[in-house]
């Protein structure tokens, strides 16, 4: 199967979703403003649960949500992720099948990604998520060599940062938003955030400290 | 000169004062605010610990705890060895001792920690329940489901445990038997919405028209017991829709389903106008 491009907004606000609730298993939907046909580029995501993932209610509910979003600001849902509460057990549970599978009915190279809570330190080398794709009606491994992060330290320095300021507090899952619906699941002031220290300038000042 | 010297004890003392009404309201709310204990706490026992009286000790419990769920392992031995000092062969002490081990992952010898507690004391509730986290920590859903159904049959007023329950049975997919641990917290907690609307959350991922139904009396209930319980609200739309969009049943249920979901729609959209007009203020 073909390509996929993490985004570093994809992937900065997936590793403070899993973060910002260390104790749950959460889950969310990976996002691409990029038309279909070729490679797939996920350029953003929106975190869902972090509670009661088996259970339909929330789930439809989000998922109907943010289709209504994506339609509105020329997205498609390419995919979904989750974290599990149990860091030793990064496979794919039964309901992260079903909703992988849901997606793959409107998307043909979906993709589901379970983030590897137990590589989840500040200076690891690789990304820590394991992505799988759907070929004929099963969910296989996918080979770590179609799966692209583009500037993948600088990525993980913008993750850290965050999560050193505790800006990590500001993302909002659907969940927190269904406990408060002043809080905005689409996240505008976390994404500024994140795309004020991915400007070229800061990128600079990293890479002048890694290097000393 | 002494006037200065009384100002400053006294801004000491309010400081103080404060601090120790935050942990003692997190505390008996049962908040799991780890990092804000740590912080807190962490001043509290390195600065002020002469001046904190009995109130110490379960300070020193509480940021242990706290310290356990941040990985703090060297503050979380600091306040073990107070405890130890001061309560030798205490089983509440040895607990803490256990779930020092539990945060290292040395689940054997928490284990036999707990075990050694029951020795002393089979009725001590707290050592079977951490043998039963322990297995969940390990992932074996199975064994903690058994282990639990077990300690149930025995402590069947365990409201956490109950809980407990409910949530591994959700996990396993067994929402039959979650609703049924989810029945009783509503029986002895009939004004919790929130039991409520879980039951609903689950009866509504069962399906079937007879679980529809049910799902939507009990989201109706939950927001009858809280109004503003924005998931019994979408939850109410969302099985009213269902049902009345069903070919099995007849006009009378479909109009009244109808009318149903149109409220709940009513109400979402009132309460996102407010929402936004709180936002622009």
């Amino acid at each position: 199967m073909g390509e996929v491009e993490l985004s570093c907004l994809a992937y900065v606000k997936m590793y403070l979703h899993g973060c910002l609730f260390p104790r749950c298993s959460v889950n969310g939907l990976l996002l691409s403003s990029s038309p279909a046909g070729g490679a797939v580029c996920v350029t953003d995501c929106v975190p869902l649960l972090h509670s009661h993932l088996p259970l339909a209610p929330i789930t439809q509910l989000g998922l109907t949500q943010v289709d209504v979003w994506c339609a509105q600001t020329q997205q498609r849902i390419v995919g979904y992720y989750q974290a599990n509460a149990c860091v030793s057990d990064n496979s794919p549970t039964p309901c992260a099948l079903k909703i992988a599978d849901k997606i793959a009915e409107q998307c043909n190279n979906a993709v589901l990604l379970m983030i590897d809570g137990g590589k989840m330190s500040p200076d690891y080398r690789v990304p820590p998520i394991v992505m799988y794709e759907r070929k004929d009606t099963r969910w296989t491994l996918k080979d770590k060599h179609t799966i692209m992060l583009r500037q993948w330290e600088e990525t993980r320095e913008i993750a850290n940062q965050l999560l050193d300021s505790g800006d990590h507090s500001l993302l909002v899952d659907f969940d927190s938003h269904l406990d408060d619906i002043t809080r905005d699941w689409t996240n505008q002031k976390l994404n500024a955030k994140i795309a004020e220290l991915a400007s070229p300038a800061n990128v600079c000042t990293w890479m002048s400290r890694v290097e000393k | 000169t002494s006037v200065q010297t009384d100002w400053r004890v006294n801004v000491l003392i309010i400081v103080l004062t404060e601090m120790r009404d935050k942990l003692r309201k997190w505390r008996e709310d049962n908040h799991r605010n780890s990092e804000q204990i740590v912080d807190v706490g962490e001043e509290l026992i390195n600065e002020h610990a002469s001046k904190l009286g009995d109130d110490i000790w379960i300070i020193y419990e509480q940021v242990m705890i706290a310290a356990l769920d941040c990985s703090r392992d060297d503050l979380a031995w600091t306040c073990l060895q107070e405890l130890k000092r001061q309560f030798p062969g205490s089983q509440r002490v040895k607990r803490l001792a256990g779930m020092r081990l539990e945060a290292l992952e040395k689940y054997e010898d928490a284990s036999k920690q707990y075990d050694s507690i029951l020795q002393d004391d089979p009725t001590n509730t707290a050592a079977r329940k951490r043998k039963i986290s322990i297995l969940k920590a390990q992932g074996k859903s199975a064994e903690a489901i058994r282990e639990l159904n077990e300690y149930l049959e025995q402590f069947v007023g365990d409201q956490e445990a109950w809980h407990e329950l409910s949530e591994l049975y959700i996990n396993e997919h067994d929402y039959g038997k979650a609703a049924f641990c989810l029945e009783e917290l509503m029986m002895t907690n009939p004004h919790n919405h929130l039991y409520c609307e879980q039951y609903a959350e689950v009866k509504y991922t069962q399906g079937g028209l007879e679980n529809l139904e049910l799902s939507r009396k009990y989201f109706a209930q939950a927001l009858k017991l809280n109004n503003r319980n924005m998931r019994a609200l979408f939850g109410l739309y969302m099985s009213a829709s269902h049902i009345a969009a069903s070919p099995k049943v007849n006009a009378t249920v479909k109009k009244a389903n109808v009318k149903y979901a149109t409220w709940a729609t009513n109400q979402i959209n009132r309460a996102y106008q407010v929402s936004y007009a709180r936002c622009l203020l």
